[in-house]
């Protein structure tokens, strides 16, 4: 598996022109909608903040186009429907990133139970082909490793991939005055034949919009 | 159940819902995120396990007290009838 990701890598910053972006993210309402809302339902029905993120990416691939689709033979093709792709670590070493099908049409409730299923799949190493190579743009979610931000590497044919770094309690600055507030960077990886920075700073910045309205999602 | 038998059951759902970790490998003491990558997926798999077999449902705000076995045990112990 480490030689397949080398490879694949390895392609894609031959191939690829990259530019990233980056930008911190209030998400404290979004971490409090979450904490009320799992509180209030069985524990079936909690929400992992990740899911939240997918949601929102898919949301924001539909309305920004540029950023969900594939480049093949010389030319991008936007996808019409959006498939997020989820980095999942693997414990003996690896990751891979199967695909939530049709992302942005599904309620939360759905597409969470669809993750869990899929990060259990991947784990077990049961993940379908289609599964595989069905992601329109990735989500990559270090957040757990507590790193701040992640400089992710677009898997071709993609031409996006979005990190997330780790949610927590930063000073920040409401009205004028320094206040603990919990922040996420979000980051972008895109390509250069097909967008440049001001779309992708325009693609964060929705990102970061929908995330601080979860009801929105 | 007694503790020993808490433990195992803890084990055996630990193992289904993480089918790629070895119940043999697992030090009691130490938090399951620093022995094998546990993370929040992880956890809410776990929290449903526990409220499908065993019958508790673990609240969002004391999943630090299953962050390891011992703490597992000592949490549920007086929760298991």
């Amino acid at each position: 598996m480490r030689a397949a990701i080398a490879a694949a890598m390895s392609r894609s910053k031959r191939e690829i022109p990259h530019y990233y972006l980056s930008t911190a993210v209030d998400v404290t309402v979004a971490t409090e909608w979450l904490a009320v809302h799992n509180a209030s339902v069985p524990v079936t029905g909690r929400l992992l903040f990740a899911a939240l993120l997918v949601k929102a990416l898919a949301l924001t691939c539909r309305d920004n186009p540029g950023f969900s689709g594939y480049h093949r033979d010389g030319r991008y093709e936007e996808s019409p429907a959006v498939h997020v792709g989820v980095a999942v670590a693997l414990r003996g070493g690896g990751l891979v990133a199967p695909a939530l099908m049709d992302t942005a049409d599904k309620p939360l409730a759905q597409l969470m139970d669809e993750f869990r299923a899929l990060v259990s799949r991947a784990r077990a190493g049961r993940l379908r082909a289609s599964e595989l190579a069905a992601p329109t743009i990735i989500l990559t979610s270090l957040g757990e490793a507590t790193v701040d931000a992640v400089f992710p590497i677009i898997q071709p044919p993609q031409v996006a991939i979005v990190g997330a770094g780790a949610v927590a309690a930063r000073p920040w600055v409401v009205d004028g005055q320094v206040v603990p507030r919990q922040v996420l960077t979000l980051s972008l990886g895109a390509d250069h034949r097909v967008t440049d920075g001001r779309l992708g700073a325009q693609f964060l910045a929705k990102l970061a919009q929908r995330l601080v309205d979860p009801g929105s999602l | 159940m007694n503790r020993d038998d808490l433990a195992k059951r803890i084990l055996d759902l630990l193992t289904e819902i993480a089918p790629d970790v070895e119940a043999s490998s697992v030090i009691p003491g130490i938090d399951f995120r620093d022995q094998f990558d546990f993370d929040s997926m992880d956890t809410l798999n776990f929290a449903i396990a526990l409220h499908r077999e065993l019958g508790v449902e673990v609240p969002e705000t004391d999943y630090s007290q299953l962050a390891s076995l011992d703490k597992c045990v000592g949490y549920l112990e007086s929760r298991v009838t």
